[in-house]
């Protein structure tokens, strides 16, 4: 991408929503139809580290081109000189606005790819699915799934682009996002997952309805001081941990039980809190953990001790413990494991007969639910 | 089960600058409510006082934490309902409503292994609580700034002073968005005091002035009222309103010092090691 362009649009394309794969990087967009799916990790990580247009070429010409039917490149020409580079392979359109007039990049029929070096382009529109409808989206960088990509004032291709001019940015100001490599890393069942968040790196019309839904600040005779505004500022933080889907809050068969040395049993369908005094902390009402109060006459248990939860993704129909910081520490004794004691905050997947120990005489065992 | 008794007291004002009081208070032991209201006169006034209204209704026999919250759940969706009726109604007269309120509520509730605090949160009014002389902020502000400071951009003290700090993103009234409030659970031994005010008295005075207020007031309503006056000396920009709830011969666990000095005394007469 030229200069030109990135200043002109401060970094900002729009994409309608489709099956290719758009690794949208500082200095080169890549566009792979969605056959193509084991390259983009690769290429999706020399994009966003801000590799060079022929870096990224040797990347995804490194198993070879037959296995690569469709590409778009787009990016600075770098060394090959002044402008901004383009390599077609495949059903690729792209097509760059100039001072001169456009300029249409596509592949012959036949030929290996199409490609120009075009200087002074002021906008410009990749387009690999000709049909493709709907809301347009804007992103900054980020891998995204996508059927059009358009820079800067945008050679408007195909009847669909004609809707697309009306739509406003979203208002609010969305700081680089940060997408996350590990939505293409993922293969398998989990991968099925990741289809439903295609976008990894925008809501951009959720918000705009957001936006339009609510009281306009300006008109609002509002109280003074609060005003009702708009979440999103910042994407939210997927919950649980990076890369892994989000443990399931609440099962419906419970994955195991807890027997406590007190005579107690907890069946473990949801987050379970064990210690001497427990707290919960902001959760939802549909997810609410149970609290288990356990004697400790000598405060050898911590106030809010031990989580013990459904586990997600390798511990999906297991339980899985956590140490929450406690004073004393936990100890665990899994059948055929040397005991162990829990890190604070690392959750430790439980067999069943598992015994954890809390100290003060309290243990709890673990037995199939 | 030991009994227990809860001493509170509540204050409101509508503060130096506003010519209404748009909060609104519900103490309804074990109920305690508070909310701010948004949107000017007959809007915010309306819908925080259909919030006390909706509360008042819930009926005051014993319930454990889960069915706390469902009953905390339903009760906001019928206040949505309510507000947004309201609005939409007003706005037939020709001018435009805006009615939208903050909430926060405190509700003991019985769970099986003893009396907890269920409490609930909607926007950027605050609960505090009071646990071993030392105040501890335990709801989350739903505002724009939070999610600021929860992701690092800004500091709690560049917080107070950001230009978007009064902008919120979750309330009841609002057309879209969570309604779904946050809920806290705290065992009765960990909150010898819980506090419930509106940002008339968190944006007015610090959590330290806070503290202060609070423990030179044993009684709630000396505690209530210190509060709301000192935000009203400290400039009174917006309604003030502060709730302070004791727990009173409480279920704290006094085994440990007895315990303790037991042994301490037993290790000193030589009987143990």
């Amino acid at each position: 991408m030229s200069n030109a362009v990135r200043e002109t649009e401060a970094g900002r394309r729009r994409y309608l929503p489709g099956s290719w794969y758009a690794a949208i990087g500082p200095g080169v967009t890549v566009l792979l139809p969605a056959s193509a799916k084991a390259r983009v990790a690769a290429v999706w990580e020399q994009v966003d580290d801000g590799a060079t247009f022929d870096d990224v070429l040797d990347v995804l010409l490194a198993s070879g081109l037959r296995g690569l039917p469709d590409v778009v490149v787009v990016g600075d020409a770098g060394d090959a000189g002044e402008g901004t580079r383009v390599i077609v392979r495949g059903r690729g359109r792209v097509s760059c606005d100039t001072a001169d007039g456009a300029v249409e990049v596509t592949a012959e029929p036949g030929a290996t790819w199409g490609e120009r070096t075009v200087a002074g382009v002021t906008g410009l529109t990749a387009e690999v699915e000709p049909d493709a409808a709907g809301d347009e989206l804007s992103v900054v960088s980020g891998l995204v799934r996508v059927s059009r990509v358009t820079w800067g004032g945008g050679a408007v291709v195909g009847a669909a682009a004609a809707s697309s001019v009306a739509v406003p940015e979203p208002t609010t100001s969305m700081p680089e996002p940060e997408p996350e490599p590990v939505e293409v890393e993922a293969e398998g069942p989990e991968a099925a997952g990741t289809g439903e968040h295609p976008a990894v790196a925008t809501a951009a019309p959720d918000e705009q309805e957001t936006v339009a839904g609510l009281p306009p600040a300006a008109e609002s005779d509002h109280d003074g001081h609060t005003t009702a505004g708009v979440s999103g500022h910042l994407p939210a933080e997927p919950p649980g941990i990076e890369g892994q889907p989000p443990a399931p809050s609440v099962t419906s068969r419970p994955v195991a039980r807890l027997v406590f040395s007190s005579g107690d049993t907890i069946e473990v369908d949801r987050a379970i809190l064990v210690g001497r005094a427990p707290e919960a902390r902001r959760f939802a009402s549909s997810d609410q953990p149970q609290l288990v109060t356990v004697p400790s006459p000598h405060h050898e248990i911590s106030s809010t001790h031990l989580e013990v939860r459904p586990g997600s993704g390798v511990d999906h129909g297991m339980s899985v413990a956590t140490d929450l910081g406690s004073t004393n520490g936990t100890m665990l004794m899994q059948p055929g494991l040397p005991p162990e004691e829990l890190q604070p905050g690392i959750a430790v997947s439980l067999m069943p007969g598992a015994i954890i120990d809390l100290g003060d005489g309290v243990t709890i065992q673990v037995t199939h639910p | 089960m030991r009994a227990v008794d809860l001493h509170h007291g509540a204050s409101s004002e509508v503060g130096h600058v506003r010519t209404a009081n748009e909060d609104a208070f519900l103490v309804a032991p074990p109920l305690f409510v508070v909310a701010d209201g948004m949107g000017g006169h007959e809007g915010g006034d309306v819908a925080s006082r259909i919030v006390v209204e909706e509360f008042a209704r819930l009926p005051q026999d014993g319930r454990d934490s889960r069915a706390g919250a469902e009953a905390v759940v339903s009760t906001l969706a019928r206040c949505q309902v309510r507000i947004r009726e309201y609005a939409t109604t007003r706005s037939g007269t020709g001018r435009r409503v805006h009615a939208g309120t903050t909430v926060v509520v405190a509700l003991l509730v019985a769970d099986d292994d003893g009396p907890k605090w269920l409490l609930a949160n909607l926007g950027d009014s605050r609960i505090y609580r009071v646990v071993e002389g030392e105040l501890d902020q335990v709801s989350v502000d739903h505002s724009v700034v939070q999610e600021l400071v929860d992701a690092g951009e800004i500091t709690a003290a560049e917080a107070a002073e950001h230009p978007e700090r009064n902008v919120i993103t979750r309330a009841l009234g609002a057309a879209l968005g969570t309604l779904e409030p946050d809920f806290f659970l705290l065992p009765l031994a960990a909150a010898e005091r819980i506090v419930l005010c509106t940002d008339g008295v968190t944006g007015m005075i610090d959590d330290a002035t806070m503290a202060s207020i609070l423990a030179r007031s044993p009684d709630p309503r000396d505690a209530a009222d210190g509060l709301v006056q000192a935000a009203l000396v400290a400039g009174g920009h917006d309604n003030a309103t502060a709730v302070v709830v004791d727990v009173v011969g409480s279920a704290t666990d006094e085994s440990f010092d007895l315990v303790r000095r037991r042994e301490s005394l037993e290790t000193k007469l030589g009987t143990l090691p």
